[in-house]
């Protein structure tokens, strides 16, 4: 494989065999399926997909903790199963909900102790982490025992531990998980001046959070049990349902899920449907707008009030549904039951 | 003109030593702050000494037996380090989201337990101190020391083979899961017994003492007391310079065979996935 | 509130399904039989090297059978104050059992149960070891059941306030003192009568040994078991069975209600000082 790019994977699987168990329940899990990806230097990739789809899966492998089944894999040019070494100077990992680091040091402390790790001189450590805790606003707190630290201010410190060693490439496993709105916010204006100030350095970002992805990436691949469905700039992505009309509808509340037989009518792509207080949601995707006008007359004819009515651009979550047939909240529905 | 930093090459001897260094800082300062170590690792240890000291005291054993017994109690702080904070430690690490960290980095893992070893050392050196300082006065044991020197040479040699096999349980442990806690359990009373804490491994008989000489405390505690009791080479296993030379090759024996499992052990763990599951 | 049988018994269950599937039932054997025995081969050893091996004599059965059944001090109260450990910092889910309308101590209380079972088991393989290979003068034709089985429940009863105690102290403390019941067990070896007549003591350390509930129930195990032979040591020998029975509840009581506000006033504490959740390891 050519190595040019910061990433590249080639026919990437991984198996999981699953250990123990009763009889009749499957021995193995497919976590990766037959995975191509390529990432260049500089951009900031989105991987989107529900949970359970295989993206800290990738991330694993891609941060040479996990091997592959088959396949391949290249982190900034090297292969993560034979050249690993020479993939970690060159790497970092940040995981959401980490709760890694030791309670009884300080945030500072446990800041650079990470970064010895890295080979960094003391000196120059503790200047990173005092910029970076100022950046993401925890400056004040850098003397503070992480054991007393918030789940948001810990997942903060842990940003600082990921982003201090200046690496090549670096992988963002859900980096927001924890943070309030504000902090969140912060974290992704963060990344995204760090990607645009370093133009040779990569940034992988998984999430399942279609407007983090839409607002930071370059490019998002989606995945799903395992596959790859798409992979190109979020523009591009929605501009494959520019043809299809989508409409949001406010209705009276109705009980059951298709209660009109929505699907059975002619140029309906995919329709959701939500209760909420006082009334349902239903969104529809059709093959054109003129397919509004059967949709409106069904409701007419079961005398269902229509509260109001809205038409909108196509969102990653309306490629989700057309690439998978449900949304990602009732895949992950699906998951857990 | 900004001075250029100057980042340790990956791998090299300085990056093993900044780690080895940051490693052990956590275990030598994080043990200070919770100052109950008194209470909990040197108040409440040596009252357990002192019940063995009494139980030989009850059967009519001679004084000699009563330094055996502080001596073994001040030791047992090593083994307890390394079973509970050197063996099983690679899988609360796991659990806590550090090992996937640590393999990530560009070092070596040895330098990591390495570090570990070091913390740990200076802080249960430490506590057999105080254990023994105070078993001493309280129950007026007499020294009878041949050569500082040689006691510790003796005691160094004694930790760097025991904390190679600390590493190397380290990497076996890396395998394992909740089963890890249990075997470092399993583990305590048969080595307390075959290592001769409370007595001269040459009471268990000649042929299971040479077996428990594969353990570095059997073999440096027997030595240790030659060097230090009046009468204690009588009540020893082997020779003093015998028993300096098992622990030359335990040493090297143990910090080889820490290096090769634990590439081995992380490939295997790599293979299976087992860096970053947890199966509690 | 959830009732509290039905809170010791949900935690009694989960602490035997933490306890009993780390592993297969071949090395749970193992398990089960090296650790006990080893223990009291440490002590055998001992014994064997300055009397020359003569286990007939009555100090060997005091010995033996003390270190035996105080595998159960460690088991019981290393089992309740060990689950405030695990739960805090391994599972993090103490804090959902603070929230939840179960009264805390039970639930402790209930998860030291299935140590107590393993603890049982260990007990009787090192009596079974010691009648078997070492002469134990121990006839099972002899021996009080009754004053056994008796002085059996209220220890366990009596072990369990003191784990709760401990409980309530590692409440405040930190991970790295996961041994603390294990340590505590340890330390009170010396003041228990368990291993040696509490005359070998310095009189001014006897004290402390009159006034723990342990010393009376290892001697109240003892005259059920080796009537005569434990009689032979003077220590408690002016007290009848009755009376030891009788200094035993009053100890137990004492100790339970020392071990209710001690555990009340540390669980007060770790809750202003927001330390039910945290997570100290290093």
């Amino acid at each position: 494989m050519p190595n040019d790019y910061a990433i590249q994977t080639q026919g990437l699987n991984r198996i999981y065999k699953i250990r123990g168990g009763k009889k009749d329940e499957p021995k193995q899990l497919t976590a990766l399926k037959d995975v191509n990806i390529q990432v260049s230097k500089g951009e900031l990739f989105g991987l989107l997909g529900p949970n359970g789809a295989g993206k800290t899966t990738l991330i694993k492998i891609l941060t040479t903790l996990l091997a592959p089944s088959s396949g391949r894999a290249m982190v900034a040019g090297f292969d993560v199963t034979t050249q690993a070494n020479e993939i970690r100077p060159r790497i970092n990992m940040v995981s959401g909900g980490e709760s890694s680091g030791y309670g009884l040091l300080t945030v500072r402390e446990n800041l650079w102790m990470f970064s010895q790790f890295y080979g960094i001189p003391s000196k120059e450590a503790n200047r990173r982490i005092k910029e970076l805790l100022d950046v993401v606003g925890l400056g004040d707190r850098i003397n503070t025992k992480s054991s007393e630290l918030s789940t948001g201010l810990r997942q903060k410190m842990n940003i600082v531990r990921g982003f201090m060693t200046n690496p090549e490439v670096l992988f963002l496993d859900e980096p927001t998980l924890g943070l309030d709105v504000g902090a969140a916010r912060d974290v992704r204006g963060f990344i995204q001046n760090w990607v645009k100030e370093r133009t040779e350095h990569t940034v992988l970002l998984t999430t399942h959070h279609m407007a983090e992805a839409d607002e930071l990436c370059d490019r998002v691949a989606i995945i799903n049990q395992g596959r790859i469905l798409a992979c190109d700039r979020p523009s591009s992505l929605k501009h494959l349902l520019q043809r299809e009309a989508i409409f949001r509808l406010r209705v009276d509340s109705i009980n059951s899920t298709d209660p009109f037989d929505f699907g059975k009518i002619n140029g309906v792509r995919h329709f959701t449907h939500q209760a909420q207080e006082g009334y349902t949601a239903l969104e529809f995707i059709l093959e054109e707008e003129d397919v509004l006008t059967a949709v409106v007359n069904q409701l007419a004819s079961h005398s269902i009030h229509l509260q109001s009515l809205e038409k909108r651009e196509p969102s990653l979550e309306d490629v989700f549904i057309q690439l998978v047939g449900r949304s990602m909240e009732e895949v992950e529905r699906e998951g857990s039951d | 003109m900004k001075e250029a930093i100057e980042i340790s090459r990956p791998y090299s001897a300085k990056l093993f030593l900044q780690t080895v260094i940051a490693r052990a800082y956590p275990r030598v300062v994080g043990a200070q702050r919770e100052r109950s170590w008194m209470f909990f690792d040197v108040f409440l240890p040596f009252l357990s000494v002192s019940a063995y000291v009494f139980v030989y005291r009850a059967i009519g054993a001679p004084e000699t037996y009563v330094g055996f017994v502080v001596m073994g109690g001040a030791m047992i702080a090593f083994w307890m380090n390394i079973l509970w904070s050197m063996s099983s430690q690679l899988y609360w690490e796991k659990e806590q989201g550090n090992l996937a960290l640590y393999i990530m980095a560009p070092n070596s893992m040895m330098a990591i337990l390495l570090g570990m070893a070091l913390g740990g050392m200076v802080a249960t050196t430490l506590r057999a101190l105080a254990i023994i300082l105070i078993g001493s006065l309280v129950f007026n044991v007499h020294f009878a020391l041949v050569s500082f020197w040689a006691l510790l040479g003796t005691f160094l040699l004694t930790m760097v083979a025991l904390y190679g096999m600390g590493m190397m349980f380290s990497s076996l442990f890396l395998m394992l899961n909740r089963e890890a806690w249990h075997l470092a359990n399993l583990a305590q009373e048969p080595i307390f017994l075959f290592s001769g804490f409370y007595f001269p491994i040459k009471s268990l008989g000649f042929w299971v003492a040479a077996g428990a000489s594969i353990i570095p405390l059997s073999v440096g505690m027997d030595a240790m007391r030659q060097l230090v009791f009046p009468g204690g080479s009588t009540l020893g296993f082997l020779d003093v310079n015998i028993e300096l030379v098992i622990l030359a090759i335990l040493s090297v024996g143990f910090v080889l065979g820490a290096r090769y499992l634990l590439e081995k052990m992380e490939r295997l763990a790599i293979r299976e996935g087992r860096l970053t599951e947890s199966r509690r | 509130m959830l009732g509290r049988l039905p809170t010791f018994r949900i935690a009694a269950w989960l602490g035997w399904q933490i306890e009993s599937n780390w592993t297969d039932p071949f090395l749970f054997a193992v398990y089960s039989i090296v650790k006990p025995v080893a223990g009291a081969a440490i002590l055998v050893v001992m014994y064997g090297v300055i009397t020359g091996g003569d286990f007939a004599s009555p100090l060997f059965s005091y010995i033996y059978l003390g270190n035996a059944f105080y595998i159960y001090v460690g088991s019981v109260m290393a089992g309740i104050s060990w689950a405030v450990i695990d739960d805090r910092e391994h599972y993090k889910t103490l804090k959902y059992i603070y929230i939840s309308p179960v009264r805390v101590p039970f639930y402790l209380a209930g998860r030291g149960v299935a140590r107590f079972l393993t603890g049982t088991i260990s007990v009787l393989i090192t009596i079974s070891a010691g009648l078997l290979f070492l002469n134990l003068q121990l006839d099972l034709g002899e021996v009080d059941w009754l004053m056994f089985i008796g002085a059996l429940a209220l220890g366990v009863v009596m072990l369990a306030n003191l784990g709760l105690l401990l409980a309530g102290v590692t409440l405040m403390i930190a991970h790295h003192f996961f041994l603390i019941g294990e340590a505590v067990a340890s330390a009170l070896y010396l003041f228990s009568g368990a291993i040696f007549p509490l005359d070998v003591l310095p009189d001014w350390l006897r004290p402390v040994g009159f006034a723990m509930p342990l010393t009376y129930w290892l001697e109240l195990l003892r005259r059920a078991l080796i009537g005569n032979v434990a009689e032979a040591f003077p220590t408690l020998s002016n007290f009848s069975s009755t009376q030891l029975f009788g200094i035993l509840v009053g100890l137990t009581v004492i100790f339970g209600l020392l071990s209710i506000l001690v555990f009340r006033w540390c669980d007060h504490q770790a809750r202003e000082r927001g330390l039910i959740d945290m997570v100290t390891n290093y």
